[in-house]
């Protein structure tokens, strides 16, 4: 076991003696994950679970660095947790290769652990992630990388800012059918073609034709009426031609369907080319014959771009090759689809090929297969460093928490501008929005003994038991209740009270929200009752219904006067750092928005000597604002501090 | 292509396509050397190796103590006593094979030459003071100085890029729309530096005070 005695050293006995008794559990197992394993074990953190549902692949080397070659293809949570224990053998740490939406990982999981460490690389799993920690009352610490940019936050219910107090960009970018299937305009427009049609009729599952006309308003739909019909024939007629898989005539038989006949009937469309550059039809007989000596189709050069003869030539190789498979996989008595995966050589040169045929054909900028694997298998960027520098501020954030110092937490950007010399921004953790439909809500649990026993009704009644006590729902009196999108039961609509909740779909893990159904104005906070399993009676009673979790509902600041929506445009601040949140609207009296516990003191002598000598300069330069106990003049003082030195690193010239 | 072969691209794809083809046959060819074996020197190193740069020496002379061991996670109680240098370079070799990297106790010497280091780093200053070996590479003529030093939540990093650094930086192009080339136009710059000697003797007397210690800890102005 590696001492501490540094760590108390600059924190404290009081702060290391929490850091080394707190359960933590970190979420992703990669490019951050590996940093931030390797810094809590090596800062005095002694019970760490990693959960990650990924194996290793060779381009995660260059920045994940507890796997080494030997590792590939091993899961990521197992690799990592072994190396951390070679560097700390002794501590406490388990690795588990799941998916962390899976029912095992409730809100009672979720409430063994003190803090959760958030490393992950997609929105879905950060929203799952979010609403377990407000659930369960755990504090959670977000983090994100891309390239040279990052972002750390804290998250803290009812304190602070949740994950969807804001609205986030959707993460993939999605185009209008008519661009992608008729007047693309840009490389990516073939290469979503190529992936996402052509592909996909082929060699995937079909489509479904209704999703044709998705991102369509009413008017718009009308209006293209016409031409959606015609591309709907389109795609049955290529989905016919997969049948003629495996026969030698197959790549031509595609080729001019959709380079040569579909490009045809574009043409006849003379409005749709008013504006525009026409398409020109290609000539498949003529590409072959002027295709370069030394082009092999099996090892193309992907860093360079292909000559459109080459390109075809890839086409029909990778056409067969992908045709092949399709039908060894049917023998064996499986539909055959194949879904596109960015790693797999025909599929990828199958779609650049094309991609590219469909860039010649209009005039678009053709792309080296290197380029289209970025952008067809939405591949980001990443290095070592941003992912180290993330993960050491995770960690400093992780101290600041467990030691109930949160008023020194803040948001940071790591962020990238040959022209600035900061390279990391912070700003205060904001306030919650007073309107989010997540976190403004008490998050208890109802303990149920069978779900098949209990009803709807049952569960209603001891809800309007507890009105009047001190354990009140405070929902009023007309409740509804809903479970995702449905009503289960309000005042109007009784019919589910004789219910059994497992037969309305509501059994452990699942989440019901109350709310009050005359609330117009979102005065009452809705509560959301978790389903859990009951613990059972230890003298073997007849367990009853019970909702706990009332200490751990936090205070919720009142509704701002106005009553209107708050931050509806902020973006998502790790673009470049510009993406400042500002919240100065919500909380009446908050000056810069920092939160602190209430039992926070800034003086607290458990801080190392560095520390007090930084608190104490802050006080002395604090203006002269008297008001109020000397808890509150603190958080005023670290706004003041916090707002005119917005940066981690300084430049001395 | 700079002679990277397809396995090192492949390894190093991710970060090929942050900074491009061209930055990473720089890095496959530079040579660095670290002076001072601590924590910050590891950390920085296991990056530097995993980005794929040509040669890392390192230098302290020093050996592994038990204070090393809290911090530095190459090391292990059995090394204790052995030579700093010689024991993390054995360490970092296995991050990745491609690099490669030596100990070397002698070059904090006065007389060392530095010529073959595109940078040298003095970490902390136990072997050799900051200031001289900024000189030494000063000496040297191309070899660029950083220093830098950790001590508990405080941290500083100095850095002399000799007297005509040129550099790109990007200029944004106007009205590019959503589907246009991602390359954007860069423009190449220079700037001079300044080495330690100099930036340490500026004086205070030229300096807004009240304005340098509102914004800086003190213990910046500590750690000159």
């Amino acid at each position: 076991m590696r001492s501490t005695k540094q760590l108390a050293r600059i924190f404290g006995e009081e702060t290391a003696s929490r850091v080394s008794n707190a359960r933590l559990l970190v979420v992703g197992a990669g490019g951050i994950g590996c940093e931030l394993l390797k810094n809590l074990s090596m800062s005095g953190f002694q019970h760490i679970h990693a959960i990650d549902l990924d194996t290793i692949d060779l381009s995660n080397l260059n920045r994940q660095f507890l796997f080494q070659r030997k590792h590939i293809k091993r899961p990521k949570a197992e690799v990592a947790i072994k190396a951390i224990k070679d560097f700390n053998p002794g501590i406490d740490a388990t690795a588990g290769q799941a998916n962390i939406k899976e029912p095992d990982y409730d809100v009672d999981w979720f409430s063994g652990f003190d803090l959760v460490l958030n490393a992950l690389d997609n929105l879905d799993a950060r929203r799952h992630v979010n609403t377990m920690c407000l659930a369960a009352h755990v504090p959670l610490i977000e983090s994100g990388t891309a390239g040279y940019l990052g972002q750390v936050t804290v998250i803290s219910g009812g304190k602070t800012e949740c994950f969807e107090c804001q609205p986030k960009a959707a993460e993939r970018k999605t185009y209008p059918v008519c661009t992608i299937r008729s007047t693309p305009s840009a490389p990516i427009h073939c290469i979503v073609w190529a992936k996402d049609y052509l592909f996909a009729q082929l060699f995937g599952e079909r489509a479904d034709e209704a999703d044709d006309d998705q991102g369509m308003d009413a008017e718009e739909k009308a209006e293209n009426m016409e031409e959606l019909k015609q591309l709907r024939e389109e795609s049955r007629d290529l989905s016919r031609l997969a049948e003629a898989m495996g026969s030698a005539g197959f790549p031509k038989a595609v080729f001019e369907k959709v380079f040569s006949e579909d490009i045809a009937r574009l043409l006849s469309m003379k409005d749709m080319w008013k504006q525009r550059r026409p398409p020109t039809k290609l000539d498949f007989a003529a590409l072959l014959e002027r295709v370069s000596a030394e082009f092999d189709p099996a090892h193309p050069d992907d860093q360079s771009v292909l000559s459109v003869e080459d390109s075809c030539a890839l086409f029909v190789h990778t056409a067969n090759k992908l045709a092949h498979r399709v039908l060894e996989q049917q023998k064996q008595g499986s539909q055959g689809f194949l879904s596109f995966d960015k790693d797999d050589e025909d599929a990828l040169n199958f779609v650049a090929a094309t991609a590219n045929l469909r860039s010649q054909a209009f005039g678009i900028e053709q792309k080296s297969i290197f380029a289209i694997k970025a952008m067809a298998g939405n591949i980001i960027p990443a290095i070592a460093t941003t992912n180290a520098i993330v993960a050491g501020m995770m960690v400093m954030q992780a101290i600041m928490v467990l030691s109930q110092r949160m008023a020194e937490c803040h948001t940071a950007y790591v962020s990238y501008n040959s022209k600035r010399a900061r390279s990391i921004i912070k700003e205060p953790l904001a306030t919650p929005n007073p309107r989010c439909p997540i976190c403004r809500r008490r998050y208890l649990t109802l303990r149920v003994p069978d779900c098949s026993k209990t009803t709807l009704g049952d569960v209603i009644s001891h809800v309007a038991s507890l009105n009047g006590t001190e354990r009140d729902l405070q929902l009023g009196d007309d409740i509804a209740v809903v479970e995702g999108s449905r009503i289960l039961y309000d005042p109007d609509f009784e019919d589910n009270l004789g219910e059994s909740l497992k037969s309305l779909g509501i059994i452990p893990g699942r989440m019901v929200t109350l709310t009050n159904e005359d609330d117009d104005e979102g005065l009452v906070v809705p509560v959301v009752l978790n389903i859990a399993k009951h613990q059972g009676n230890a003298n073997g009673t007849q367990v009853q219904l019970a909702i706990e979790g009332f200490e751990k509902i936090p205070k919720f600041a009142p509704l701002p006067d106005d009553h209107q929506d708050n931050g509806a445009d902020a973006e998502d601040g790790s673009e470049d750092g510009a993406g400042v949140v500002a919240n100065d609207q919500l909380a009446v009296d908050n000056k810069g928005a920092i939160i602190i516990d209430d039992d926070t003191d800034a003086h607290a002598s458990n801080m190392g000597y560095i520390s007090d000598e930084l608190s104490k300069r802050q006080l002395d330069d604090a203006t002269t604002d008297d008001q109020g106990p000397s808890k509150r003049r603190a958080l005023e003082t670290d706004n003041t501090a916090a707002k005119a030195d917005n940066d981690d690193i300084v430049v001395l010239d | 292509m700079g002679g990277i072969s397809k396995e090192e691209v492949a390894l190093y794809d991710r970060q090929i396509r942050l900074w491009g083809m061209e930055a990473q046959s720089r890095l496959r060819t530079a040579s660095l050397c670290f002076i001072g074996v601590k924590a910050l020197t590891l950390e920085a190193c296991k990056n530097l190796v995993l980005a794929g740069v040509g040669h890392i020496t390192l230098c302290d002379g020093g050996s592994v103590k038990e204070e090393d061991l809290e911090v530095q996670y190459y090391f292990q109680p059995e090394d204790l006593g052995q030579a700093k240098d010689k024991v993390l370079a054995e360490r970092l070799k296995m991050l990745n094979p491609l690099v490669d990297i030596q100990a070397n106790s002698k070059l904090s010497d006065k007389d060392a030459n530095l010529d073959k280091f595109d940078v040298v780093v003095a970490v902390g200053g136990r072997q050799c003071s900051p200031v001289q070996l900024n000189g030494l590479c000063r000496t040297a003529k191309a070899t660029r100085f950083v220093a830098a030093d950790s001590f508990g939540a405080f941290g500083y990093i100095f850095a002399d890029c000799l007297d005509e650094h040129e550099y790109m930086e990007e200029v944004k192009s106007v009205g590019g729309g959503e589907a246009s080339n991602s390359e954007s136009k860069h423009q190449k710059l220079a700037a001079a530096y300044k080495p330690l000697s100099q930036s340490i003797l500026a004086k205070p007397e030229a300096i807004n005070t009240q304005r340098l210690l509102r914004k800086y800890p003190p213990l910046v102005f500590i750690c000159q």
